[in-house]
């Protein structure tokens, strides 16, 4: 073997070494932290409304902290991470975040499923001096002003998913650019933070685009029966329907609306892209479009293996709430890697860690991983389709402005 | 806004339908029995389960779960309220027992997922699903701008018929006049003969089975079936219907069912939804200032 060759293949190997430390979070040869353990804690939604997406997020976290203690650790010390339930519910949130906090042992959080929910646990952790990765929240001030309407950015609190800000424009512009609709109808549910700031970003995008916006129908999300809010915008007859809700209501807005002879475009926001969601629509949402941070055959490197390693364990499809679960622990598991964690005192090691945050640089299945200055993501927005038997199609995909 | 009629009726129909049975029991035992709004979930949920995981037909299952929920009605009356009535326990205890069996058996259906102890009841853990496509035949029409759908066109006749068979059956048939003896005066009723704890337990089976029905008409004209359709979106609408009708008065509980359905419907289109609750709830409160008995609610303490 030539020089040349043996060069090639030492970067070869020094490349699969950075991906394997990208996707399994560290086989690092440095073994400084072998015996110990690193806690994490997550709040996540397994049950109630929520109960739709934090179960994906939930099988994405674990699945990536088996890959990664299967592999070494983090240079050598185990993940452990200890999974609550909230229900969906804003005050059960903050209490089970408060317990995990004051248990005194977790290194850093996940969570919570819910926007409505992280408005009360984000800033528990900031005052706590927690780092927490939002793995599925993507309401408006989320990150990084947290304790929005205060505006000084909070420092320790981290996304991975993808905000509404950026997916819901994406969308309505690729949309309205292939079909030019003239006319929409925002079915929002009022009591609620990601449903209501959905509709205002759609509120504040339609005109853009030539949308005439005839009507915003508001609803609870407690509504039983749909048929009463629907007919509201059926009879406007609109182009698009856009629906900005969560849990199985998108679903049974499509069905409804079907029913009641709505033949044109339902658009929307994360509320559609959970394979939950596309199965209850099934034939009525057959096309219903909406921007996604992560897509199930994007070629990033370390995509497939995540997809298969999902499959192998789960035997069903990872979703978006899957992935951006897998990568919260992928980001947290490099930030530990790289944040000389001492493993005796523990306010130490939460700052430590929280500064490493800030230079997380991996691959992940969303995509390369590194957050911006606000603590947010930058990255391909997927602009998907339900396909009508419980999975989605790929329209586009839009490059990071 | 004729459609948004309609709508207000088939609505309506599910409440008073999910009411009706709720009020028997009180009419009868004089208790509420909280875990109505549970039987009312587990109805949608074991005909999905019949025909989504077993493959039987649609009618079956349905049948079946009907049947089924008349034993969990048995259930609760021989797990949470006999065994409470034999030691003299105030009606008060009765509502604590039955809301811990309906926290049970919502726990039961949000837990079980593919590989777990109850996953030949149900696999989709806290998830909405609707029943597959085709099962149920739904023919819809369109007629003069209207959406008429087969499902809910069945569930108004089914409603109605059923609840004017319970009617008859109450006010003329031996077993009506024993479940009215003994809803009247228990100590009587025994002195005349009659078995109690066996109107009890009918009256428990029927009141239950009805509240299944309900439910697995629900999760079939609302495409939702999940382990919260009870406890979510009838249980507190079921109790202000049966309030508003009168407790323990079955003509109240329909008519007041139908009146809840149209109030919220129409509070919706005129108000919008921030008020929906509100209107609907006010409505509820004037009646009670102005007929504390309710709509038809016995003045005295005669009912059913």
């Amino acid at each position: 073997m030539g020089t040349k060759l043996r060069g090639l293949a030492v970067a070869w190997v020094l490349v699969l070494a950075a991906c394997g430390s990208g996707t399994s979070g560290g086989t690092g040869s440095s073994g400084s932290y072998q015996g110990k353990t690193i806690n994490l804690g997550a709040i996540l939604s397994l049950t109630g409304a929520g109960g739709v997406y934090g179960p994906s997020s939930k099988k994405g976290a674990d699945l990536a902290v088996e890959i990664i203690n299967n592999s070494g650790g983090v240079s050598g010390a185990k993940l452990a991470l200890d999974t609550e339930d909230d229900a969906s519910d804003k005050a059960q949130s903050a209490q089970v975040a408060q317990r995990l906090i004051q248990q005194g042992q977790l290194l850093a959080l996940l969570g919570p499923t819910l926007s409505n929910s992280a408005v009360a646990v984000h800033p528990l952790a900031e005052s706590f001096k927690i780092p927490i990765v939002a793995v599925s929240t993507t309401g408006i001030h989320i990150v990084p002003d947290c304790n929005f309407p205060k505006t000084d950015p909070c420092k320790y609190v981290f996304r991975d998913s993808l905000g509404e800000e950026a997916a819901i424009p994406a969308n309505i512009k690729v949309y309205s650019q292939k079909t030019h609709p003239k006319t929409g109808v925002l079915l929002v549910a009022n009591d609620d933070k990601f449903s209501s700031d959905g509709g205002k970003i759609v509120q504040a995008t339609v005109g853009q685009y030539g949308i005439q916006l005839l009507d915003t129908v508001q609803f609870s999300k407690t509504t039983a029966d749909f048929a009463t809010p629907v007919t509201q915008a059926v009879k406007k007859n609109p182009d698009v329907i856009f629906i900005t809700s969560l849990g199985g209501i998108p679903a049974k807005i499509m069905i409804e609306a079907r029913k009641q002879g709505f033949a044109g475009q339902f658009l929307g926001g994360n509320g559609f892209n959970t394979a939950v969601v596309s199965k209850q629509a099934g034939a009525d949402g057959k096309g219903a479009q909406s921007g996604s941070g992560w897509y199930i055959n994007n070629t990033f490197p370390s995509n497939a293996a995540f997809v298969k390693a999902y499959k192998d364990k789960y035997g069903s499809d990872p979703d978006q709430f899957a992935a951006q679960g897998y990568t919260g622990v992928l980001i947290l598991a490099d930030a530990a890697k790289r944040a000389n964690l001492t493993f005796s005192n523990l306010a130490g090691d939460r700052t430590k860690l929280r500064d490493a945050l800030e230079s997380v640089n991996i691959d992940t299945p969303l995509g390369r991983f590194q957050f911006t200055s606000s603590h947010d993501v930058k990255q391909t927005i997927w602009i998907i389709q339900m396909d009508g038997a419980g999975g989605f199609n790929l329209v586009i995909s839009v490059s990071p402005s | 806004m004729t459609q948004q009629i309609l709508n207000a009726i088939f609505i309506g129909s599910i409440y008073a339908l999910f009411a009706v049975g709720y009020t028997l029991v009180f009419g009868v035992l004089d208790v509420l029995n909280l875990a109505h709004s549970a039987v009312f979930m587990l109805g949608a949920v074991i005909t999905y389960s019949l025909v989504a995981l077993h493959g039987f037909p649609f009618i079956l299952a349905a049948l079946v779960a009907v049947i089924a929920c008349g034993f969990l009605g048995l259930l609760v009356e021989y797990v949470a309220l006999r065994p409470l009535r034999r030691r003299g326990a105030p009606p008060i205890s009765a509502l604590i027992s039955t809301i811990g069996l309906a926290l049970i058996f919502v726990a039961i259906v949000e837990q079980a997922t593919p590989g777990t102890l109850f996953s030949w009841l149900w696999q989709d853990g806290a998830n909405s699903v609707r029943f597959p496509s085709g099962a149920v035949p739904n023919p819809t029409y369109h007629v003069a701008g209207l959406t008429l759908e087969g499902t809910k066109i069945g569930i108004l006749v089914t409603s109605v018929v059923l609840m004017l068979v319970l009617g008859y059956v109450i006010k003329y048939t031996q077993v009506g006049r024993a479940l009215r003896a003994v809803a009247e005066n228990r100590r009587a009723a025994t002195l005349l003969g009659i078995n109690v704890d066996r109107i009890f337990s009918s009256t428990l089976f029927v009141s239950s089975a009805l509240g299944g029905l309900a439910g697995l008409l629900f999760g079939l004209a609302l495409s939702d079936i999940s382990p919260y359709i009870g406890r979510d979106q009838v249980e507190l609408k079921g109790l202000a219907v049966i309030v508003l009708g009168g407790m323990g008065s079955i003509p109240g509980a329909v008519l007041g069912g139908y009146l809840l359905g149209l109030i919220e419907v129409l509070a919706f289109v005129r108000f919008g939804s921030n008020v929906e609750a509100g209107v609907a709830f006010a409505a509820l409160f004037l009646v009670l200032v102005i007929r504390p008995q309710g709509l038809f609610g016995a003045r005295l303490r005669e009912r059913l």
